[in-house]
C-alpha cells in the first residue's frame, strides 16, 4: 500500500464521502471504468481544462478592458507588458482549443462505446448541450482581442446566424418577417459588429456561458453516478451492469485519485509545452473597412463556413440543425442496450465503421471534387433559382447519401445500432473533411489551393 | 394535502396554495418577458440617411470607395449613383475588381451593375436612392433602394 494511504477501508470511504469536493466520486469504482483504452480519460481531461480556463481567465480579466477603444491595446499590454501575461494568454488559448477538440473526441468515444444506451439517454443529450456551450464559449472569446482575425471571424459568424434570410428571401417575406436579421441583432446587438457586440460577447464569455457550463457539468456528473458509473458491458446474468460485487471494485481513494492526478499532470504538461512553443495569434487592430482575405472563422467553424460557401441557409442552418437533431435523436432511434460498453459493439461494428469511413470519404470528396473542378449549378446554368442550389449542393447531397447508406445498413443488418454507427461515422467523417478543406485548402476569395504557398500575392 | 373525496368545495388553504403557485408562475413569466426584452437592442450606431459631400468631390467615370459608409459612389457626366460595398452573402466588404466587384471572404463576384456573376452570394448588390440637399450635398438613404440604372442627374 502506498505511503500515507490508510489500509482501513472505512477511512478510505470516509476520505471520499466526507469531502464535499471529492464526493462526486463513488466510494468504489468498477475496474472497467478505469481502463485507459476505454475512456482515454477524455471527460476528466475536459474537467481539468475547464479549471485551467477559469484560473487563467480570471487572471486575464484583471488586465482586459471590454471596450472597442481599449480592448486591443489591453490585450497587447497583456502580451507585451504584464509579466507572464503572454504565457497565461497562450495557456488560455490552447486550453480553449483543447476543450473543443476533446469535447468532440469525448462525443466520438461515448458514441462508439454505446454510452448513450440503457437509460443514459438524458446524459447523452446533456453532453450534446455541453458541446454546444463549449463551442459558443470559444466563439465569444474569439472576439475579445478585437484584432482583424477576431473582428472578421465574428462578422462572418454573426452573418451565419442571419442566413435565415436566404429562406425568407426566397419566400419574399424578408421585409415583413426578418428572422435571420433578428437573430443576428440579438447576438451582436447592432447591425454590424461594434461595441454592443463586444459588451454582449464579454458578458457571455465571462459570466453566462461559464455558469451554464458549470451547471450542465454538475448535472452531467450527477447523472453518471445515478446511471451506475461509466458505461460498461452488461453481464449476461444481471441487468444494468451492477454485476460486480462490492469486493471486486476498487476503492476510489486512492485508486481513482492516482488516475486523475496522472491525467491532471499530463494535461497541464501538454498545455505548458504548447503555450511555450506556440503563441496565440494577435494581428493588427480590427479594421471594419478592410476585410481579411481570406476571412476565416475559428477553425471549428470552418467546416460550416465551407458549407455556407455553397448556400448560406443550407450550410448555416439546415445542416447544423439536422446534425444536432441527429445527435439528440440517436438514443431514441437506437435502443439495443446489449451493445453498451464495448468499442464499436464488436467486430461487425468495427468493420462497418471502416466501411462507412471509406464510403463517406468517397462521397464527400467526390462532390467537393466536382465543385472545385467543374463548378456547381450556377456556373452551368446562370439563371438557376437559388432554392435549387439551397436544396441541392455538395453538403445536402452528401447528407442524402449518408442517410441512404444508413438505411441500407439498417435493412441489411436489421440492427439500429449498426445503422447509427453508419450514419454517425459518415457525418463525422464529412464534418472533418469539410473542416480540413476550410482550414488548409481555401485561400483568398475562398478559392481552392493545394497549399497556402500558392496563394496569389496582392 | 388532499381533502376527503366526498368534499366538493375547495378548502381555503387549498385555494391559497394553488393561488400562490400560479401567482409565482405568472410573476415569473411576466418578469422574464420584461427582462428578456432588454436583450433586444434599441440603441444603434446604424445611420439610415447621411450626407456624403458634394458631387464635385467625386472623380468622373470611376467608382469611389467610401470606407466609413461602406459604399461605392459612381459618377459620370450625367449623374451620380451609389451601391452597397457589403457582400450580400455574409457581410464582408467587397473590393473593386476589373469586371466589377469581388468579395474576399467567399469569392462572390459582381459586375458593375452589382449583379451576381459567380460565387456564394445570391442577391445582387443594392443601389441606394440619392438626393441633393439644399446645401448642395448628396444625401444617401439606405432605406430606399433603386434600380441600377437610376441616378441622380446633375
Amino acid at each position: 500500500m502506498s505511503p500515507g494511504i490508510s489500509d482501513d477501508n472505512r477511512k478510505r470511504l470516509g476520505r471520499i464521502n466526507r469531502n464535499f469536493f471529492l464526493h462526486i466520486h463513488a466510494n468504489k469504482v468498477h475496474p472497467h471504468s478505469l481502463k485507459t483504452g476505454y475512456t482515454f480519460g477524455l471527460g476528466v481531461i475536459l474537467g481539468f481544462l475547464f479549471m485551467v480556463m477559469i484560473l487563467t481567465g480570471v487572471v486575464l480579466m484583471m488586465n482586459y478592458t471590454p471596450s472597442v477603444e481599449r480592448a486591443y491595446n489591453s490585450v497587447k499590454d497583456i502580451v507585451f507588458v504584464v509579466p507572464g501575461g503572454r504565457y497565461i494568454r497562450n495557456i488560455h488559448r490552447w486550453a480553449a482549443h483543447g476543450m473543443v477538440l476533446v469535447s468532440f473526441l469525448h462525443l466520438i468515444r461515448v458514441f462508439f462505446t454505446g454510452g448513450y444506451l440503457a437509460g443514459r439517454r438524458l446524459n447523452w443529450i446533456i453532453g450534446v448541450c455541453i458541446l454546444v456551450v463549449v463551442l459558443f464559449m470559444n466563439f465569444s472569446g474569439y472576439l475579445l482581442p478585437w484584432d482583424q482575425l477576431a473582428f472578421w471571424a465574428v462578422t462572418i459568424g454573426s452573418n451565419i446566424a442571419a442566413s435565415f434570410r436566404e429562406l425568407t428571401d426566397i419566400l419574399g417575406i424578408t421585409q415583413v418577417l426578418d428572422i435571420g436579421g433578428f437573430i443576428k441583432k440579438l447576438l451582436i446587438g447592432d447591425e454590424t459588429v461594434g461595441q454592443a457586440a463586444l459588451s454582449r460577447f464579454f458578458m457571455l464569455h465571462v459570466i453566462f456561458l461559464p455558469v451554464t457550463l458549470m451547471v450542465l457539468t454538475a448535472v452531467h456528473l450527477w447523472r453518471i453516478r445515478k446511471d451506475g458509473g461509466v458505461s460498461r458491458p452488461m453481464e449476461k446474468t444481471g441487468g444494468q451492469g451492477d454485476n460486480t460485487r462490492g469486493e471486486d471494485k476498487f476503492f476510489s481513494w486512492p485508486v481513482v485519485m492516482w488516475a486523475e492526478l496522472a491525467i491532471l499532470l499530463l494535461t497541464v504538461a501538454v498545455l505548458l509545452v504548447m503555450a511555450f512553443l506556440f503563441d496565440a495569434p494577435l494581428r493588427e487592430r480590427a479594421n471594419p473597412d478592410f476585410a481579411e482575405n481570406p476571412a476565416k472563422s475559428p477553425w471549428y467553424f470552418l467546416g460550416i463556413q465551407e458549407l455556407i460557401s455553397y448556400s448560406a441557409f443550407a450550410g448555416g442552418v439546415i445542416i447544423p440543425v439536422l446534425f444536432l437533431v441527429f445527435l439528440i435523436s440517436i438514443p431514441y432511434m437506437d435502443r439495443e442496450d446489449r451493445n453498451m460498453g464495448t468499442w464499436f459493439s464488436g467486430t461487425a461494428g468495427r468493420r462497418l465503421t471502416w466501411q462507412s469511413l471509406g464510403f463517406s470519404m468517397l462521397i464527400t470528396l467526390l462532390f467537393v471534387f466536382i465543385l472545385v473542378r467543374y463548378g456547381w449549378f450556377r456556373s452551368w446554368f446562370p439563371d438557376i433559382p437559388q432554392v435549387i442550389i439551397m436544396l441541392f449542393n455538395p453538403a445536402t447531397l452528401s447528407a442524402l447519401f449518408y442517410i441512404i447508406w444508413a438505411v441500407w445498413v439498417r435493412r441489411r443488418t436489421g440492427s439500429s445500432r449498426m445503422s447509427a454507427i453508419a450514419l454517425f461515422t459518415c457525418t463525422m467523417t464529412g464534418f472533418i473533411i469539410y473542416t480540413a478543406i476550410g482550414i488548409w485548402f481555401r485561400g483568398p476569395n475562398w478559392e481552392f489551393y493545394w497549399s497556402s504557398s500558392q496563394w496569389p500575392v496582392f | 394535502m388532499h381533502e376527503p373525496s366526498n368534499s366538493t368545495h375547495q378548502s381555503r388553504r387549498d385555494f391559497l396554495r394553488r393561488f400562490s403557485v400560479w401567482a409565482a408562475i405568472g410573476a415569473g413569466v411576466l418578469a422574464s418577458i420584461s427582462l428578456l426584452r432588454q436583450f433586444i437592442p434599441r440603441l444603434t450606431q446604424y445611420q439610415r440617411r447621411f450626407k456624403i459631400g458634394r458631387v464635385n468631390n467625386f472623380p468622373v467615370n470611376t467608382f469611389t470607395y467610401m470606407a466609413d459608409r461602406k459604399l461605392f459612389v459612381y459618377r459620370d457626366h450625367q449623374g451620380i449613383k451609389a451601391v452597397s460595398a457589403i457582400c450580400t452573402h455574409l457581410g464582408c466588404v467587397i473590393k473593386k475588381s476589373d469586371e466589377g466587384f469581388q468579395c474576399p471572404c467567399h469569392g462572390s463576384c459582381f459586375n458593375d451593375r452589382g449583379e451576381v456573376l459567380s460565387g456564394a452570394a445570391t442577391k445582387d448588390l443594392p443601389w441606394f436612392e440619392l438626393k441633393k440637399d439644399v446645401d448642395g450635398q448628396i444625401v444617401v438613404d439606405l432605406g430606399r433602394l433603386v434600380p441600377p440604372e437610376e441616378k441622380l442627374y446633375l
